[in-house]
């Protein structure tokens, strides 16, 4: 690639998307595989001073082809961008809005608003939809410091943003995470109680959908938690999380499978 | 009809240089300098919004001198090159002497064909890691890039600037003495320049990936010991 001059008239401005589209550095997607690989569950729960978020691990084809995916990612310091459904497609997303916005940043030596991410996502979630069978449903969450709160953004498949005040959940697992997150979730929630809702929505999701992995105790692989707050984006360490599970699993072991009505 | 006068390539080339040293002579200058851990830019920048000195990449920055909507275009397409290029290949082959080469180049394109020649002087400035080095490379306003060893000055006054800093300084020094050198250096003895008239940035090692940071007001008067 040579130096990207371009005239005042053509200038793609800070966007990185229009910047590729124009000096050809990405196609526009077309046709499917007929054996793609599928990323699900990930779940967002605000509380009190920021959001949690919770993602299992597992992706899938016609098989389970990873166990180990990483479906959440910072998109930046105080930002992040969860994916389901085409992981192919959803990979190409999360890297292509992480550069964006540091592009943004870059070249105009300001950061986009929260909100100007959630807007930028949009038209780039449509055209992937609209134009191949290869969907992708994102999930952006963060701290915002202008307004000092935690907010969430969810999607639909053809671009639709939407704030969420409450919760969201992506993937083939969202209808039992979601019951779970229904019945647990309160405005007033602490780090803590949304850390342990927001891991008994993703142990529910795993527990009933076949394309969701649950806490994998064999191979000591565990669902992804990360936390947006004030610091920015912060994932947590293994070993919490395992501890996390394993108590959960031990709970559920004692009353033989049943949640009991007590969201355990 | 028109007559056209014959001008000897000489006097064509004198006349390109001689107007493109006028416009860089116009704006204050940059002194960019390597320290013990990591590259100093500093750049005598009244205007707080208005920058000289930018991030390009990772471990890239960027500074020029001369006409601000001039600089201002090369550093645009600079971002645009690193980030186009890691994206296509990875974030490690982003390389600041393939920039600083079409830039170069374009510079040099401008002096000789261009309408008029672009009135600025350019810097890439590269941190270095295991396989890369830390580099300054110098592009003038007729296309020749150098690379400079230790540290670079840009602009009209660069002469005097650099060998007040060059006898300041004989070894990798810290941030602060490397700072007040290149503060030294660009105000010589008889002014001295105001913290707020100053910008100052470096690319530093600190556990992440991006090394770019521009240092605040209250950062700096610290440095400087004022």
């Amino acid at each position: 690639m040579g130096l990207p001059l371009f005239s005042a008239s053509d200038d793609p401005g800070p966007s990185f998307v229009r910047f590729a589209e124009l000096s050809g550095l990405v196609d526009e997607p077309s046709g499917a595989g007929a054996d793609t690989r599928h990323a699900t569950t990930v779940i967002a729960v605000r509380y009190v001073g920021g959001v949690v978020m919770v993602g299992d691990r597992q992706a899938t084809s016609s098989y389970i082809a990873s166990r180990d995916v990483r479906k959440i990612e910072a998109a930046d310091r105080f930002t992040a961008l969860a994916i389901s459904g085409s992981a192919a497609r959803g990979l190409e997303f999360i890297r292509m809005a992480q550069l964006s916005f540091e592009h943004y940043e870059k070249m105009t030596d300001t950061s986009l608003s929260l909100e100007g991410k959630a807007n930028y996502l949009s038209p780039i979630i449509q055209r992937n939809n609209l134009s191949t069978p290869l969907m992708v449903i994102p999930l952006l969450a963060g701290w915002d410091p202008s307004h000092r709160d935690g907010r969430i953004f969810e999607y639909d498949g053809a671009g639709g943003c939407y704030e969420r005040r409450d919760f969201a959940t992506i993937g083939s697992g969202s209808p039992f995470a979601e019951s779970a997150l229904r019945l647990g979730f309160r405005t007033d929630l602490d780090r803590e109680a949304a850390l342990e809702l927001g891991a008994l929505a993703i142990y529910e999701a795993g527990d009933n959908d076949p394309s969701t992995g649950g806490p994998d105790f064999v191979r000591n692989l565990y669902p992804m938690i990360v936390t947006l707050d004030e610091n920015g984006f912060t994932e947590m360490a293994a070993d919490e999380v395992a501890a996390r599970f394993v108590a959960i699993n031990q709970r559920r072991t004692e009353s033989q499978g049943v949640a009991g009505g007590s969201l355990r | 009809m028109s007559n056209y006068f014959y001008v000897s390539p000489e006097q064509l080339i004198k006349d390109r240089a001689e107007f493109a040293q006028k416009g860089i002579a116009r704006g204050r200058s940059i002194v960019a300098a390597i320290y013990d851990v990591g590259v100093l830019m500093v750049a005598e920048n009244p205007s707080a919004s208005l920058n000289k000195i930018s991030e390009i990449y990772d471990r890239i920055a960027f500074a020029g001198v001369g006409k601000y909507n001039e600089f201002d275009r090369l550093r645009e397409a600079g971002i645009r090159w690193a980030d186009g290029t890691g994206f296509t290949y990875s974030r490690e082959d982003v390389d600041a002497r393939a920039l600083a080469n079409y830039y170069a180049q374009h510079i040099g394109d401008m002096f000789t064909e261009g309408q008029k020649p672009l009135e600025v002087e350019v810097l890439v400035a590269q941190l270095g890691t295991a396989i890369r080095p830390t580099k300054l490379f110098r592009i003038a306003y007729e296309g020749t890039i150098s690379d400079e060893p230790r540290y670079a000055v840009l602009g009209g006054d660069a002469e005097a600037i650099k060998s007040r800093f060059g006898a300041s300084e004989s070894d990798l020094e810290p941030l602060d003495v490397t700072l007040r050198n290149a503060v030294a250096a660009l105000a010589n003895a008889d002014r001295t320049i105001e913290v707020p008239d100053l910008e100052v940035c470096v690319l530093e090692d600190n556990g992440g990936r991006r090394t770019f940071t521009r240092l605040t007001d209250e950062r700096v008067a610290a440095l400087l010991g004022t």
